[in-house]
């Protein structure tokens, strides 16, 4: 038997950096929602826990849920400002929610404990997020990566060399190998693409700045760019003849594939109740392109 | 225009370079047969918006010298460099954005100098004369709110602002149709490649809200509608919840529209109020157009 406090400690043991518990800004990592009393009837790991996947882990059986979003679609009262997220909704507003209601209404009548998962899984030396999303791409083979083993996905090895093709046809077999609608490509279509660095979540101008220092890079793929910051960063940098282009698959497309990494990863040291990685899938559905 | 592309090769020899000065005020000569300044429109700006002028503000001059003589105003979105390529090619040498130029709410400078895009972007804005003034907080202050009235036109909806709420309403009641039918005909209008949508598509909606940017403008307008707008939105925030309201039973759907297709029309809407009250210069309105597209 082990109980959700309990879960947290041997995470803690096992994650291989000094655990860091207490955020300056956001959430921490541990338990969101939920007791740490509870005994883990078993383990879900996901992107974001939304209302259907947990009806799909009380399903299966399951009251613990790893993720990296909070349920209550914000990034917490004192989420930084490079999340360039708004306000947390205020207690009240939140407390009278109908949505929000029924979640937490599902959440404590099913005994569920929801646990974040995200600082200290992103401070380990193997970038869990890249080679998770990697591998869904089926790029690892293709990965210019000047270590090996656990070095091979250290997370500044984010480039990859892949065989030349259009912008268009190589945005849409990542859409298809990764099956999903909403990818948004900055960039001429026509222009030949052949190394890409593969990034996942909100990607930044200072970010973008770094991974570009690479020589001979084409396009950067990512989760999401703030529309005013990144966005129009590539849109110069395409008609500047900087790079070719930028690929945003969406947040959760970015980020699902790592939740698959977890879950192989608390395999090795989880062996009490059953481990399954539910993705929450995309959110969005998109309407065929005029012309 | 080809001198001005950046190679890649260039590009990286240009990282790490030298101090990048300023760009700010520095005199240019310019012979146009009318002497009217980007400094004397903004004037009037500030004389017509009908709001008392705020400070701090987003809303001031980017680059270039706002007492030199201006050859013609373009209204814009975004000043992205190829609006500003467009701008130039179309004789316009003074820029009214609603965004910023160099990539950060507040253009913040000190940021970007030592990249090599800086400096090709401010290059190309000194080479050409040219002077960028933001509009921002004040067109959304004027009352009505100068984004929302041109989005009213382009949807064809300045007679469905809900009348149960003020009269600068972001609700509106529309003719009953289909999310589907809605989505399609607001990517026609918009002329937007990249909307996203949440929810059934044969669901019956006519009570619609716009919901900003955040999350607790959405939690606030979603009892009273069936569809929320954002214009770019963390999809933490408005997609998350709306996947849960409809997965508690609500029927409510979700369309997120890149932030250029939401706002752009509001300053299409801009350039026909500076017509009304300055004559000397051409004033275009250049869409910066949606930065993305989408693959098949």
């Amino acid at each position: 038997m082990i109980r959700s406090q309990q879960l947290i400690e041997r995470i803690q043991k096992n994650v291989g950096v000094p655990w860091q518990s207490q955020r300056s800004d956001g959430f921490s990592d541990g338990i969101l929602v939920g007791s740490g009393d509870t005994t883990v009837t078993g383990i879900v790991t996901t992107f974001t826990p939304t209302l259907e996947v947990l009806r799909k882990a009380v399903d299966s059986g399951k009251n613990a849920v790893i993720c990296r979003e909070a349920p209550s679609y914000s990034r917490g009262e004192r989420a930084p400002a490079f999340w360039r997220n708004g306000p947390a909704p205020s207690k009240d507003l939140l407390d009278n929610d109908a949505v929000w209601r029924a979640k937490q209404e599902f959440i404590s009548r099913n005994n569920l404990v929801i646990i974040r998962l995200v600082d200290n899984w992103d401070a380990r030396k193997t970038d869990g997020q890249l080679r998770g999303l990697s591998r869904a791409l089926g790029w690892d083979s293709s990965h210019v990566a000047p270590g090996s083993g656990e070095d091979a996905y250290d997370p500044r090895n984010v480039y990859f060399r892949l065989p030349t093709t259009s912008l268009s046809s190589f945005a849409e077999g990542i859409r298809k190998k990764l099956n999903v609608h909403g990818v948004r490509v900055i960039g001429k279509p026509e222009a030949k693409v052949s190394k890409v660095a593969l990034t996942h979540g909100l990607l930044l101008v200072a970010d973008a700045e770094r991974i570009l220092r690479e020589p001979d890079l084409d396009v950067v793929i990512t989760g999401d760019a703030v529309e005013w910051e990144a966005g129009p960063y590539f849109q110069d940098l395409v008609t500047a003849g900087g790079a070719k282009g930028l690929v945003l698959l969406g947040d959760e497309a970015s980020e699902e594939p790592g939740s698959g990494e977890m879950a192989e990863w608390l395999k090795g040291f989880v062996t009490e109740v059953p481990i399954e990685w539910m993705p929450a899938g995309e959110p969005f559905w998109t309407l065929p392109q005029a012309g | 225009m080809e001198e001005m592309k950046l190679s890649r090769r260039r590009f990286c020899q240009v990282t790490g370079s030298g101090l990048v000065m300023a760009p700010l005020l520095m005199r240019s000569q310019n012979h146009s047969s009318s002497s009217l300044t980007a400094r004397e429109v903004v004037a009037r700006i500030k004389e017509k918006v009908g709001v008392p002028w705020r400070t701090p503000t987003a809303d001031e001059f980017k680059i270039g010298d706002p007492d030199a003589p201006i050859t013609g105003i373009t209204t814009t979105f975004m000043s992205t460099l190829d609006l500003l390529q467009r701008s130039i090619a179309a004789g316009n040498n003074f820029v009214i954005t609603h965004e910023p130029t160099f990539w950060s709410a507040a253009d913040v400078v000190s940021d970007v100098r030592y990249d090599p895009l800086y400096n090709h972007k401010v290059n190309f804005l000194e080479k050409n004369k040219m002077v960028v003034w933001r509009f921002h907080d004040h067109w959304h202050a004027h009352r009505p709110d100068g984004i929302f009235a041109g989005w009213n036109k382009i949807m064809g909806w300045e007679n469905y602002a809900s009348p149960a709420a003020n009269p600068f309403s972001h609700e509106y009641v529309i003719l009953e149709t289909s999310l589907e039918e809605l989505a399609r005909d607001m990517q026609t209008r918009l002329k937007t490649r990249s909307m996203r949508l949440v929810g059934d598509p044969k669901l019956r909606v006519t009570k619609l809200a716009h919901a900003g940017h955040y999350i607790q403008q959405c939690m606030q307008a979603l009892p009273n509608v069936d569809v929320l707008i954002v214009f770019e939105c963390r999809e933490w925030e408005a997609a998350e919840y709306m996947r849960d309201a409809i997965a508690s039973g609500q029927k409510k759907a979700l369309i997120q529209l890149p932030h250029e297709g939401g706002e752009e029309a509001g300053m299409e809407e801009c350039a026909r109020w500076l017509r009304t009250f300055v004559t000397e210069v051409p004033i275009g309105f250049i869409p910066s157009g949606d930065p993305f597209w989408m693959p098949a």
